[in-house]
């Protein structure tokens, strides 16, 4: 996209004044979207996006500039603007950089394809809509989309390494309504990955997200208003993992804990959860959503331990934060496009299998819900108060399983709730890849993956009187 | 220089969409300019430029079988390539009647206030400054508060261009401002971590530096020793951040893209009650120098007032040129980008401040935050996480946490039962501080 004599000109034009480190980050970014509604193609878009974004870090603080016009001139302006930061430092001696080119091998690789033509995406929306409104005569509207994008990263570091990074991204996803009984109900499903759209060829066909959307929305349909107040609570395997993401995941990225904002700043080795509860984050899980073969940053994608049987063992840091607290980086410095600045992230959170059986944990539940998906959450740093809501839930008492409830909004504080896990069950998986996390406004994809597992207490935000 | 700039890129590439088969095409192109800082106790963190522009048109093809278009590469050979991509692609899409350009444009362009001067002129040694003194009030303000996440300022100009094929043209220019602070407090045992931020059109409407920075440290210390209330069902006040998010809500199940597929709780029932007689929702577009003015929206179409919601009964709804058509109803010019969007959505205003509603209500709860954004717009289910105070005998008796406020949609408008007068135009969907006569409230 740009030449490498360009890279090295825009790294030693951005360290002029000095800085610690620059980089230089060049994105190219092309996709396709189709919306299905009323019978019919409805929508359809297309994204051609480029830019570069220039880095200046001294100390806590950064510079940024980006452009997306990439003439050289334009670049150069953007570098000098970036160095601005670097102003009013000590004078040092400007440097001369020379980047090369450095081989990444991401764990999605083999699975790239190029585009497929029109007709194939619509064809996959089109069944999507029959097969939801086949499902059952209640259904009164189905919403399906495809997305199909192709995000190209350059980054250049003045460390000398100048990496490339391709990342597919589909999405196949559907909204079902319902009305039966004078009462609405809706359901959602979508899956995708790091692969192209071949995976609804076979793996995931298009009916199976059509009936899950449409299952939901129907469960919802008969669903009466959820609880209010505490109660004991399953977190359903896969897309539980949204508790993990909320409850601790957010409190261990870097720039909180070099910041002191989070709770959890200086306490790696201590006690965060019960001895049950281990998390990893982990960048290099083919085909997932927040898998990156090198991070925004250049930083190869890597497995990092997060929680082990309940002790905090170490956050998920980007470079500046890492240099600044003495550590490495982990691969965790993402950005949603060149227009921002990179950040510590997430990118597949998810917690290994336990050794409870999932009929034990229900069957040992005296009176709680059984939360089986999530629709997302939201998490307060520094005192860990968080929400995850519920989009598929159930009454349980005396072990079993009573009726369906209404959406509700959980509550709870992340390490009251983490030492509240009292049982991990053996059937870990991930949640259907269609999560995005936001975090200081900018979008970047995750996955979550988790274990049934069971909290004794948390509070359920229904109407309903306990 | 800009404007022209902007207009001849719209223009181009409507031109070539044309020349491509496009049998009607219309391209919004937008200039910007931001700056950025950021600051943390006495350092700066954060300085950030930007100069981006952007072509998002849209392509119609016999039948109304429209694609859409977004790029920032202006160069003509590049969009060329695409325009005729996008053509392709609309060629697949359904035939539907009701896809095409707006019956009319807007024919004249008022000058609504939206650009300032001062904030395109504004020195980047300003908006370092700005930053600084947050930082320092917020550390003169209360002992506790000892940390910070950054206190921000950024200023931008940006100029919108619109150009369709049936000769409409049009520009405009705004300027905003903006600035929040972050403090981080610590009384040895927790830390506390609390947000408040506000924007304007016009530097001299910007809430100041020590205005920001105290409301944020006041809702950052005030939470100290929060308890857990009881499960319960009490009156809710929200105070006008959270009542704004409220009102996103009700934006959301209005909007006509929403109405027509079903997913809102407001399908099908224009000029039923659907809020009590406190409840008078407006959209409105042209009202000078706010945030959600504009003189055209996104299709070129005159923006205008609607009234929404009247005393509770429900006008219409906000449509574009397209679901208005499906519905067979006239736009209202909220056409926005990809979809339907506010201009300046609002709940009428009572009287009388938030003090005074709070002193009106016996025993309730006031939320000053809420997080989460569980709400269900097809059937109107509303669940949220919140803090805030426990009200007893008309005070503010303690800080409470960790607890959630549901109802459905249609029973909390049904129940509001009392608005303040302190609505303050800082964002695009703005409400007063109003009191919902009954929720359930579920904590311990």
């Amino acid at each position: 996209m740009i030449d490498i004599d360009l890279f090295s000109q825009l790294l030693s034009r951005a360290l002029r004044n000095g800085g610690d480190y620059a980089d230089v980050f060049a994105e190219r970014r092309d996709a396709l979207a189709y919306r299905f509604q009323d019978g019919r193609v409805h929508e359809s878009g297309l994204s051609v996006t480029q830019g570069v974004g220039i880095r200046v870090v001294v100390g806590e603080a950064a510079g940024y500039a980006f452009s997306d016009d990439l003439s050289t001139q334009a670049l150069m302006e953007a570098a000098d603007t970036a160095a601005h930061i670097a102003r009013n430092g000590p004078a040092r001696s400007a440097r001369t950089i020379r980047v090369g080119e450095v081989a990444v091998n991401a764990p999605y690789r083999k699975s790239q394809t190029n585009r497929a033509d029109v007709a194939r995406y619509v064809a996959l929306i089109e069944r999507v809509d029959v097969a939801a409104r086949a499902f059952d005569p209640r259904v009164v509207a189905v919403n399906a989309h495809v997305t199909d994008e192709l995000q190209e990263v350059w980054i250049a570091g003045s460390d000398g390494a100048l990496v490339y990074d391709r990342r597919p991204l589909v999405t196949l996803g559907a909204q079902v309504i319902t009305v039966g009984n004078g009462e609405r109900g809706a359901g959602y499903c979508a899956d995708g990955g790091r692969i192209s759209i071949s995976f609804f060829d076979d793996v995931r066909t298009p009916e199976s997200i059509a009936c899950e959307a449409a299952r939901v929305s129907i469960v919802n349909v008969e669903a009466i208003a959820a609880p209010a107040g505490e109660m004991e609570m399953i977190v359903g395997a896969g897309s539980g993992g949204v508790l993990l993401h909320e409850a601790l995941g957010h409190g261990l990225e870097s720039d909180f804990n070099r910041r002191g904002v989070s709770l959890y700043s200086g306490r790696v080795g201590q006690r965060v959860a019960s001895e049950l509860v281990t998390i990893y984050d982990d960048g290099n899980l083919a085909e997932e959503r927040g898998s990156i073969g090198v991070d925004d940053e250049g930083v190869a994608g890597q497995h990092k331990v997060l929680v082990e049987n309940g002790v905090l063992r170490g956050y998920m840091q980007d470079r500046l934060n890492a240099r600044l607290m003495g550590v490495g980086p982990t691969g965790s410095g993402r950005r949603q496009s060149f227009r921002s600045m990179p950040q510590p992230r997430m990118c597949n959170t998810y917690m290994p299998d336990g050794a409870s059986s999932v009929d034990e944990i229900l069957a040992s539940t005296k009176r709680g819900i059984y939360a089986k998906s999530f629709g997302g959450g939201q998490v307060e740093i520094s005192k860990g108060d968080f929400v995850f809501m519920v989009s598929e839930g159930y009454l349980v008492e005396n072990g079993k399983i009573v009726a369906p409830i209404k959406h509700a909004t959980i509550v709870g504080n992340g390490p009251e709730a983490m030492t509240n896990v009292v049982a991990v069950g053996n059937d870990s998986r991930f949640a259907p890849r269609h999560y995005t996390c936001g975090k200081g406004g900018q979008n970047v994809p995750v996955g979550v993956g988790m274990p049934t597992i069971k909290i004794s207490a948390i509070t359920v935000g229904g109407t309903r009187d306990a | 220089m800009r404007d022209d700039e902007a207009i001849n890129a719209a223009r181009e590439a409507v031109a070539i969409a044309m020349k491509q088969g496009a049998v009607a095409a219309e391209a919004v192109a937008s200039l910007g300019s931001r700056f950025s800082v950021e600051a943390r106790q006495t350092t700066v963190t954060k300085l950030e430029r930007s100069i981006g522009k952007s072509l998002s048109l849209r392509v119609f093809v016999e039948g109304g079988r429209k694609a859409a278009l977004s790029t920032a590469d202006f160069s003509h050979d590049s969009l060329r390539g695409a325009i005729a991509r996008a053509v392709a692609q609309a060629a697949v899409v359904g035939a539907d009647p009701h896809a095409g350009l707006p019956d009319q444009t807007a024919d004249s362009i008022p000058d609504l206030g939206l650009f300032d001067d001062a904030i395109a002129a504004r020195d980047d040694a300003a908006g370092i400054d700005d930053v600084l003194e947050m930082e320092r009030e917020l550390r003169a303000s209360d002992a506790r508060i000892d940390n910070s996440n950054g206190s921000h300022y950024a200023g931008g100009v940006s100029t919108h261009a619109l150009a369709n094929s049936n000769g409409f043209s049009g520009v405009y220019s705004t300027t905003r401002a903006s600035r929040s602070a972050s403090p981080v407090a610590s009384d040895g045992e927790h830390k506390r971590t609390a947000h408040y931020g506000t924007a304007a059109r016009r530097l001299d409407e910007l809430e100041s530096n020590a205005s920001v920075a105290r409301m944020a440290a006041r809702r950052t210390v005030e939470m100290f020793g929060a308890g857990r209330p009881a499960t319960m069902r009490v009156p809710v006040i929200f105070e006008r951040d959270v009542a704004a998010a409220v009102l996103s809500d009700v934006f959301s199940a209005v909007s006509a893209a929403n109405v027509a597929v079903g997913n809102s709780w407001l399908s099908g029932r224009l000029d039923e009650r659907i809020g009590s007689d406190a409840v008078t929702i407006v959209d409105d577009g042209r009202s000078a120098g706010r945030l959600g003015s504009s003189p055209f929206d996104s299709e070129g179409v005159a923006t205008r007032r609607t009234v929404v919601v009247e005393r509770g009964i429900l006008r219409t709804f906000l449509y574009d040129t397209y679901y208005a058509r499906r519905l067979g109803a006239a736009t209202t010019g909220n056409a926005s980008g990809s979809g339907i969007g506010p201009n300046n959505f609002y709940l009428e205003p009572g009287s009388g401040s938030l003090d005074d509603l709070i002193a009106s209500t016996g025993r309730g709860v006031l939320v000053l935050d809420t997080i989460g954004f569980a709400t269900e717009h097809a059937t109107g289910t509303f669940s949220r996480g919140a803090r805030g105070f426990c009200i007893e005998g008309g005070e503010l008796v303690g800080p409470i946490e960790e607890f959630t406020i549901a109802a459905s949609l249609p029973d909390m408008l049904a129940g509001i039962d009392a608005a303040a007068g302190d609505l303050h135009f800082d964002a695009s969907i703005v409400a007063p501080s109003f009191r919902v006569a009954q929720m359930q409230v579920s904590g311990i």
